[in-house]
């Protein structure tokens, strides 16, 4: 299930992987298990957030967004009831950390959930799964039984006066319902369609309450701040890049997996060292640094300390830790009409720009690959991502539109070299009509 | 009434293209530049429904924000600079109309919308004349979902419109998306079809031409026709409709101007119940019974045919029976009641009456300003609904007070004797059996007494001393309280202001010698002539009279034109001109659409009847301007400001003064009960409304 | 001498102007002998309207009124109907039922032809409309819509891919 650690990884919240029955509470409680949830119950709310603001945790579901601050949003005033949201709707291709997180120690989630809950004064959480991961609500079920078993869950909480509960919910395959409205306009039972934002869910999230959101990493690294210092976790990265984060390796790597690593780690160390370097010791081509939604780095662009801040500094995002390196001999044009092919298929419909264009550029580039492309579409895709961009509702636009322009800005010769080798005559009537 | 509680700046100062604006505090950018002249160009915005921000037409540059900004969702802030007209913005949206015409079929030759249609009209301002789209464009055939409404899904934009026009203005919510991604599609509640109001609100609002209604499909085309402002004929509520006439046939019927005091709003039977004009039942020349069958005969040898035995019953001492229907306009029926009066010197003059507005005025009888009018519904803090289905009987009433909700947060309650759609929405719903009305609304008491104002609309349930003991009621809750008496039909609430009534005269002047009602007219049994203009009383009645010598002015060969002697030929409200008056007594000027040859308008059949009787002097000249001169001269309430009511507008009645010292025979009090597919004697020679399903509210099944 | 220059003048003159004419009776004749025989009309004449099928013997209008909105002396009158699967007249959703030019008022200018947006209209060469009668000179649509050939056949119309979608 887990790959073998390697000895430049920093395990924090990996760190009961592996273990026999590890997903147990059992498990759990002789690792401590709850014990920062109990240091939590004995904290006031600042001082929880204070300790996040410290460790410099920032959002690791891919916006990055720091956690302290996010969470100190809250209007604690407020008479309306408020939520705690997990969301797990983990669809962002190259990405498989969570799935791990809640195979492996779901009762580090909960305890995350139940600091978050104790900060805001929140009683209801709900974990929104996304509906592909049948499997692991199996397993978040069974962990939230344990927990309630264990008087970890339920009305006062091991004594401390705090009543939470906490439920599993099951998405149905939708990739914009990880974003975070959209989530909450599914969980509330409606199409899952993003929201107009501001209010952000801070303020008007679930139910149009103050509702906590976060990734399950983010939520996991909670306990993990409060148990060992928010300066002590801080300390493992650079600054204001706290922590360690889960770095999910696929491509053609000799050990892809996923490794838990501090952040500012070197990109090239970890292709080279920690994931074994290029498979068949082939030449690395292109990476894509964080999930199929971030601008694709070439080769010789592969060599940084990955934290947020360096990730903007390429021009590229750390997302959600979706690596996929690629070697000298992929395809980009097959590889941007598959990452087009995605995004057009996902597309939930609600703006214009990003329904009509991924659709368009999923068209055109099947066509590119297919052979009939025209030296005119290299522009036009570059520029129909570019009038994409920015213009959309949800960032779902964005992210289709910022690869593609990462592509066809960074290997336009590959574009040019398809149409050369490429030329077919247009003779049937057929052609004309699929020509245009 | 302000209910602002500290204050905060109530107008902001901003900037757009240069021109300093200001607007109050949480106005929404786009419509602060509306106001102001600027347009900024949108699909998916639309003033009174919730915010969408999914067209992204229109993006302006704001100074300090990175990105271009949706106007549409932007409140306007003090110091803002915006810009909407740069090199950029138009990029933009050049852009976004370059990916919505990807899918959008060029088919505007065929396509009802071509030539009102907003896409050809951002794209001939905004959009490239050439496409770049060289792919396969998505299909998918045009659906039917209802006896109106038509889908393609081809043209449709996902401005989400409809959906919000039917689940927000409507309360019905039978439109919805599904799919996703470019093939989502509007859908419809039930699948395959729709089952709702069949309003048409939905095609109405769409920009494009996704959403076509059956009557008008490949009719015309926009420019083609000549567009009549007048007022619904059906219900009571006087929606202002614009017709779109061409060569003398009605085509639509819809109020995209939003003249009127219903705005927009419209429902099946404003948008599509025209069709009664072109029944081919329509009598079109007049008929006299001759060996018992009725003959088509000539104008003048049936206008001398009546006029000879109104003549010699009147010489006998005979008595007469004056029925008017409840779609006529005022002059019509003023003309009508004065020839009665004045002509054949009797009050036996009735219309059938469907709301007890006598004993209200006297109930009210020296308040003023106790009526409410359209307007009010819409404005008011809180509404109170007695014994109607609304959204049924009065659907444009229903759509204020679901506006009100919307924009205003006011609280609505309902005591009906079945489920009313208002229970949705409303603060507090009670059902209950008539006749237990005040119970309820003894519970209700506590509560409105802490509600700043309150409008009652009650229904027919409510009469006699019931609406005493109402008013009485209401007076005790120490709040401002304005009063709607509901009644069914496009001038009912006019028949009784021009004294269409056996104990009053116009204006609500006690008659002093009074006559008979409807109710004993028909079972008066020697009776000699019972006269119908536009009415239909023998419909499931019968008269008790054998020997009346009947005439009818009629549209269509109904009950009681079987029964008649001679039928007169006569026009439909869409081809008259004159004045009606809704039920929140305000008046508006109906204009004729069309002609049908054959009919003449009533006031017409009544002036060459006074002709042939030797009465036009005494009556006077039956030119529907000479006397409206003289209702707004001498009917209490009706010196409306002359300028609103000729530039089509809504002019408020408030007849209430004083006394109305007359007996009110309750029995005679009652509504039809139409539906919203019911139109009185209409709506059955309306082959749209006859064919649209038929869901009418539970509370009326009898 | 100025008697003799003078009838030089007029000599001069005279063999000037037989010149022409003796020039011209060596050229081809370009009068036509219209009406005794046909006239001669150029490609781009502009007579009697003729309406247009396409290639699988549909009419090719599809009743979009715009030939009528851009007539200056508003002489054809339309009435269109939705086609249906049984009968299908035109290629487009809808089809003109009635179509009509008042040939009293057509000032066979061309608007009509330009504005068609399925080239359905063109400009035919049939000029000889004169009538005693008025009312002959409006044209239906039977009379100016050409004529199928009796051995006919249409094309199969090719079905249009399905929408690719998901």
């Amino acid at each position: 299930m887990f790959n073998e650690p390697h000895p430049d990884e920093v395990r924090i919240i990996t760190k009961r992987f592996g273990l026999p029955n590890s997903a147990s509470i059992d498990t759990y409680l002789a690792h401590e298990g709850y014990v920062a949830f109990m240091k939590a119950a004995e904290m006031t709310p600042e001082a929880i957030i204070e300790e996040l603001k410290v460790s410099s945790l920032r959002g690791r579901g891919g916006a990055g967004f720091p956690t302290g601050l996010k969470w100190s949003f809250i209007p604690r005033d407020n008479p309306k009831p408020k939520y705690v949201v997990v969301n797990a709707d983990e669809s962002e291709p190259g990405t498989c950390k969570d799935r791990l997180l809640i195979e492996n120690d779901p009762h580090q989630l909960i305890e995350g959930c139940l600091i978050a809950a104790r900060t805001i004064g929140c009683k209801l959480g709900y974990i929104y799964i996304r509906g592909e991961y049948r499997y692991l609500i199996d397993i978040m079920d069974k962990a939230l039984a344990e927990a309630y078993a264990h008087g970890y869950l339920g009305k006062n909480i091991k004594g401390t006066g705090i009543d939470f509960d906490l439920y599993t919910h099951s998405g149905a395959g939708a990739y914009e319902c990880g974003e975070e409205s959209a989530l909450l306009e599914s969980l509330e039972g409606k199409r899952g369609v993003p929201r107009i934002r501001p209010p952000f869910p801070a303020v008007s999230g679930l139910y149009a309450s103050p509702t906590v959101l976060n990734n399950v990493e983010t939520f996991c690294s909670v306990p993990a701040i409060l148990r060992m210092g928010g300066q002590a976790y801080a300390d493992l990265g650079t600054p204001k890049n706290g922590g360690t984060r889960m770095l999910c390796v696929s491509g053609h790597v000799n050990r892809p997996g996923v490794y838990e690593i501090p952040l500012g780690f070197s990109m090239q160390k970890m292709i080279y060292d920690v994931c074994g370097g290029i498979r068949g010791g082939k030449k690395l081509k292109a990476v894509i640094p964080g999930g199929s939604s971030s601008p694709v780095l070439k080769a010789d662009e592969c060599d940084f300390p990955m934290d947020y801040d360096n990730y903007a500094r390429m021009k590229t995002m750390a997302g959600s830790g979706g690596m996929m390196v690629m070697d000298e001999d992929t395809d980009i044009v097959k590889v941007a009409l598959r990452t087009m092919r995605f995004y057009a298929h996902e597309s939930c419909g609600w703006c214009i720009p990003c329904r009509e264009g991924t659709t368009w550029l999923r068209k055109i580039l099947t066509r590119m690959d297919e052979g009939t492309g025209r030296r005119a579409d290299i522009d036009l895709i570059h520029e129909l991502a570019k009038n994409m961009l920015g213009r959309t509702f949800c960032p779902l636009g964005d992210a289709a539109a910022m690869p593609t322009i990462g592509f066809v800005e960074k290997f336009r010769e590959e574009f040019e070299a398809r149409l050369r080798e490429t030329v077919v005559p247009v003779t049937s009537p057929d052609q004309l009509i699929a020509i245009g | 009434m302000s209910t602002s509680t500290a204050a905060p700046p109530t107008v902001v100062n901003f900037t757009v293209d240069g021109r300093q604006l200001s607007a109050p505090p949480g106005t929404l950018l786009i419509d602060a530049c509306k106001r102001a002249g600027i347009e900024i160009p949108a699909f998916c915005y639309y003033e009174g429904y919730s915010l969408q921000a999914a067209c992204r037409m229109c993006l302006v540059e704001v100074e300090k924000m990175p990105k271009l900004q949706t106007a549409c969702t932007l409140p306007v802030m003090e110091g803002m600079i915006v810009r909407s007209e740069t090199e950029q913005i138009h990029k933009a949206r050049k852009g976004t109309l370059e990916f919505l015409l990807t899918n959008h079929p060029l088919d505007c030759p065929v396509c009802d919308k071509g030539g009102e249609c907003e896409l050809q009209d951002m794209v001939f301002r905004y959009g490239a004349g050439e496409s770049r789209f060289t792919e396969i464009k998505n299909h998918e055939p045009e659906r039917q979902w209802s006896p109106v409404v038509f889908y393609d899904p081809a043209r449709c934009i996902l401005c989400y419109r409809c959906v919000r026009a039917c689940n927000e203005g409507m309360g019905v919510g039978a439109l919805g998306v599904t799919n996703r991604g470019v093939v989502s599609e509007i859908a419809p509640n039930m699948v395959d079809h729709l089952d709702c109001d069949e309003c048409g609100a939905c095609i109405d609002i769409c920009p494009v031409g996704a959403l076509t209604s059956n009557t008008y499909r490949y009719k015309t085309r926009p420019w083609e026709m000549q567009h009549v402002g007048t007022v619904c004929t059906h219900c009571s509520n006087g929606c202002k409709t614009t017709l779109g006439v061409r060569n003398d046939e009605i085509v639509r019927g819809n109020n995209r101007d939003r003249s009127g005091i219903n705005g927009e709003f419209l429902c099946v039977k404003g948008r599509y119940g025209f069709d009664v004009s072109t029944n081919e039942e329509r009598v079109t020349s007049p008929m006299i019974r001759i060996n018992g069958k009725l003959e088509a005969v000539s104008w003048s040898k049936a206008l001398g045919f009546v006029a000879e035995k109104f003549r010699s019953v009147s010489t006998a001492g005979g008595s007469f029976g004056v029925v008017a229907g409840p779609h006529l306009t005022n002059e019509e029926l003023f003309y009508l009641q004065k020839f009665t009066r004045a002509g054949l010197k009797t009050s036996n003059l009735d219309h059938a009456r469907s709301g007890d507005l006598v004993t209200l005025l006297d109930a009210l009888s020296g308040k003023t300003d106790a009526l409410a009018t359209s307007d009010d519904c819409y404005n008011t803090k809180a509404a109170l609904v007695i014994g109607s289905d609304l959204s049924q009987q009065h659907p444009f009433l229903a759509f204020q007070l679901r506006a009100d909700v919307r924009h205003h947060k006011a609280n609505i309650y309902t005591v009906t004797p079945g489920p009313v759609r208002e229970a949705k929405y409303s603060a507090q719903s009670i059902e209950v059996p008539v006749g237990g009305e005040f119970d309820a609304l003894r519970n209700l008491t506590e509560t409105l007494k802490g509600e700043q104002e309150l409008v009652i609309l009650f229904g027919d349930s409510i009469k006699g001393q019931r609406v005493r003991d109402l008013v009485e009621w209401a007076s005790g809750l120490g709040i401002p309280v304005k009063y709607v008496c509901l009644v069914d039909y496009s001038n009912s609430r006019g028949a009784m202001d021009m004294g269409v009534m056996p104990n009053l005269l116009p204006g609500y002047e006690v008659d002093p010698h009074p006559g008979m009602s409807l109710g004993q007219m028909l079972s008066h049994e020697t009776l000699d002539v019972l006269w119908v203009v536009g009415a239909n009383p023998l419909r499931g009645k019968t008269l008790a009279s054998k020997q009346a010598f009947v005439v009818t002015q009629t549209m269509f060969l109904e009950e009681t034109s079987e029964r008649a002697d001679v039928v007169f030929p006569s026009a439909s409200a869409y081809e008259k001109n004159g004045t009606v008056t809704n039920v929140t007594g305000q008046v508006q000027r109906l204009k004729a659409a069309v002609r049908t040859m054959g009919a003449k308008t009533d006031l017409e059949i009544c002036g060459l009847l006074a002709k042939e009787l030797g009465l036009a002097v005494e009556i006077g000249v039956w030119s529907h301007d000479v006397v409206f001169k003289e209702i707004h001269k001498s009917v209490r309430g009706y010196n409306v400001p002359l300028p609103i009511l000729i530039t089509g507008g809504a002019a408020a009645t408030n007849p209430v003064n004083g006394r109305v010292a007359v007996d009110v025979r309750i029995e005679d009090i009652q509504s039809a009960g139409d539906t919203l597919f019911t139109s009185g004697e209409l709506g059955r020679y309306s082959k749209l409304l006859t064919s649209v399903p038929e869901f009418p509210g539970a509370l009326y099944k009898r | 001498m100025a008697l003799i220059t003078n009838i030089l003048n007029n000599a001069a003159a005279v063999a000037k102007g037989m010149s022409v004419t003796l020039v011209e009776m060596l050229q081809p004749t370009i009068t036509d002998a219209y009406p005794e025989g046909p006239a001669k009309l150029e490609e781009r004449y502009r007579g009697v309207h003729v309406l247009q099928r396409d290639e699988n013997g549909l009419e090719k209008c599809v009743g979009c009124f715009l030939c009528a909105a851009a007539c200056p002396s508003n002489c054809i009158y339309i009435e269109a109907a939705e086609n249906t699967e049984e009968g299908r007249i035109s290629g487009g959703e809808r089809y003109a039922s009635v179509y009509n030019i008042d040939y009293s008022r057509c000032i066979f200018c061309g608007f009509c032809v330009e504005a068609c947006p399925t080239d359905a209209i063109t400009h035919g060469h049939k000029f000889e409309i004169a009538s005693y009668n008025t009312s002959t000179l409006v044209y239906r649509k039977e009379q100016m819509l050409t004529p199928l050939p009796a051995d006919f056949k249409p094309l199969v119309v090719k079905q249009e891919a399905p929408s690719a979608g998901h």
